[in-house]
């Protein structure tokens, strides 16, 4: 980047206006962001705040149980020794028997905390403070900032020295903060399970960071009363605020002083960090991570062969080409004057009906005659078969009715 | 920071994530199709639009806004802007008509991202359709009480 991106610092009074209008972003929110450091070292760090805890080393195991071996008819598990309660005969000791001890019982030397490498929990939390400058990655958290007029949000000192709590809230009404905190509010559930119980009765959503510098700074009381919000000093930032869950994004609210010490804290790419020392902010893998612009751009268009055309060689839907005349068309041309020809020639016949009428009427009488004809042909026949039979019958004494073999 | 970048953040959880039937839906205000894809996510691009109703009551669609996307970097703030200051977004009411807030879009977009932008008219339309809907029954109704 040739030019280094400004940010004003608003007056804590009024929203609009603005103390100091150009100061250079610290370095730290050019880090690049690497959610698989945060991720992992997130992981780690949570585990740190545990306390021992472990089930009683005889829980289970009070009882002289043994087993009753083989030959019994019944499994080889201790079984409770003595008699004249329901207790005695059942399985013991076992982690599958009821009133058994647990399998693997919790240790209280179980390794509760975990250590990680500093330069991968300080490039973590150079992470986390730059994706707190990133609007898209505090929306993608859940804040709303819709109201906010500026991220990374910097505000004079002047809210270090509050110590009521309506001054905090107005504060944060003023710059629309207070969208978060009610987000908050309204969002506190019940927990499910146990916990409550055990003095974790209620679930309560993040809400901003507020971050401080100067070390007598009265804010911790005036906010630490409205739900959601949390103060820190700059030096002591903690990864497990600035990306609860190990999501990135918190929507943090910086004092003029704690912004201005980050350069010192988490040093810049010309030098070192003076307070974390020696530690050199990470560098981006790839220095313009633009994926679109570097395929748009004139180096690679220009040695980038030319889009491929898809082209599609047939319907995606077959179409049937002896139902469907247009997919007929594109098979065989011809098909469309073919059809044309087939209409014009039943034209061509239905054209003066009168002449089929004639036809048809013409085939009727003359099928009317043939039939007349044919039937007085039968009729002749009949008679002529008729007359021979009686010259038979009549004159060589053929007996009426036999059968004519001839 | 890159539209690429924030995608591969963002993509496997954000607030507005929701998975429900084996989709991968999204309640992104400035995602018009409703499903998280790479394109039509807004709140990680640099210009997007996205159609919003306005509800007074629930189910009841009073208005359409128009929410576009600003720049992510750093704004300058001594200017004066009518619209409310946002870190995000400027709003625009669509009380003035469909025509002038498709015009916005077509503007905003030009003629790329078609996908996008039909997405944008898609939606701001049907909207304004349940929009009319709703307050010719209400007209109706109204008239019908006064009977």
């Amino acid at each position: 980047m040739t030019s280094v991106p400004l940010v004003s610092v608003f007056s804590a009074d009024d929203s609009s206006k603005v103390t100091a209008k150009h100061i250079p972003l610290p370095a730290v929110f050019q880090t690049p962001i690497r959610p698989d450091i945060v991720s992992f070292v997130h992981t780690n760090i949570a585990k740190n705040r545990r306390q021992a805890h472990a089930v009683n080393p005889q829980a289970g195991m009070q009882h002289s149980a043994e087993s009753w071996g083989t030959g019994r008819a019944v499994a080889r598990i201790p079984r409770v020794s003595g008699s004249g309660t329901h207790r005695s005969g059942q399985a013991a000791f076992g982690n599958q028997c009821r009133k058994g001890r647990m399998s693997l019982p919790i240790k209280v030397w179980r390794r509760w905390h975990r250590r990680v490498n500093i330069k991968q929990k300080r490039h973590a939390a150079a992470t986390a403070v730059a994706a707190t400058g990133i609007v898209p990655l505090v929306l993608a958290r859940g804040h709303r900032i819709s109201q906010v007029p500026q991220i990374p949000l910097v505000v004079e000192d002047k809210i270090e020295s509050y110590e009521k709590t309506t001054d905090a809230l107005n504060f944060l009404k003023r710059f629309g903060a207070f969208e978060d905190v009610q987000k908050v509010v309204s969002t506190k559930v019940v927990r499910a399970g146990i916990s409550k119980q055990r003095g974790k009765k209620y679930r309560v959503r993040k809400g901003p960071l507020v971050v401080y510098f100067n070390e007598n700074a009265k804010l911790l009381k005036a906010f630490r009363n409205v739900p959601g919000v949390e103060v820190v000093n700059v030096t002591r930032l903690n990864l497990l605020q600035l990306a609860p869950g190990g999501q990135l994004g918190r929507f943090v609210i910086w004092t003029q002083s704690a912004f201005a010490h980050l350069d010192k804290l988490f040093g810049t790419y010309r030098y070192t960090s003076i307070i974390k020392d020696g530690y050199q902010l990470l560098r981006p893998l790839i220095t313009n991570p633009d994926l679109a612009r570097i395929i748009n751009s004139n180096q690679v268009q220009e040695k980038v062969q030319p889009a491929k055309t898809t082209k599609v060689l047939h319907e995606v839907q077959k179409k049937n080409p002896l139902k469907n005349t247009k997919a007929m068309d594109r098979l065989n041309p011809y098909a469309k004057k073919q059809r044309a020809a087939a209409v014009a020639a039943i034209k061509a016949n239905t054209k003066g009906t009168k002449k089929i009428k004639k036809n048809k009427a013409l085939k009727k009488a003359s099928r009317a005659a043939y039939n007349k004809v044919a039937a007085s042909l039968n009729d002749a026949t009949k008679a002529a078969v008729q007359e021979e039979q009686d010259i038979k019958v009549k004159y060589f004494s053929v007996q009426k009715g036999a059968a004519q073999t001839e | 920071m890159s539209q690429s970048v924030l995608w591969e953040v963002v993509k496997g959880n954000n607030a507005f994530l929701v998975k429900r039937n084996g989709l991968t839906l999204s309640t992104d205000p400035f995602n018009n199709t409703g499903v998280q894809t790479y394109s039509s996510t807004g709140f990680i691009t640099k210009n997007a639009i996205g159609v919003v109703p306005t509800q007074s009551k629930v189910n009841q669609i009073n208005n359409v806004n128009l929410v576009a996307r600003k720049s992510t970097k750093f704004q300058q703030v001594d200017r004066k802007t009518k619209n409310t200051q946002s870190v995000y977004a400027s709003t625009l009411s669509v009380k003035h008509g469909i025509h002038t807030a498709s015009r916005v879009i077509r503007k905003r977009f030009g003629t790329r991202r078609l996908g996008l932008q039909k997405a944008a008219l898609r939606k701001l339309v049907k909207l304004n359709r349940a929009n009319a809907v709703r307050r010719r029954n209400e007209i109706a109704a109204t008239k019908a009480q006064k009977k």
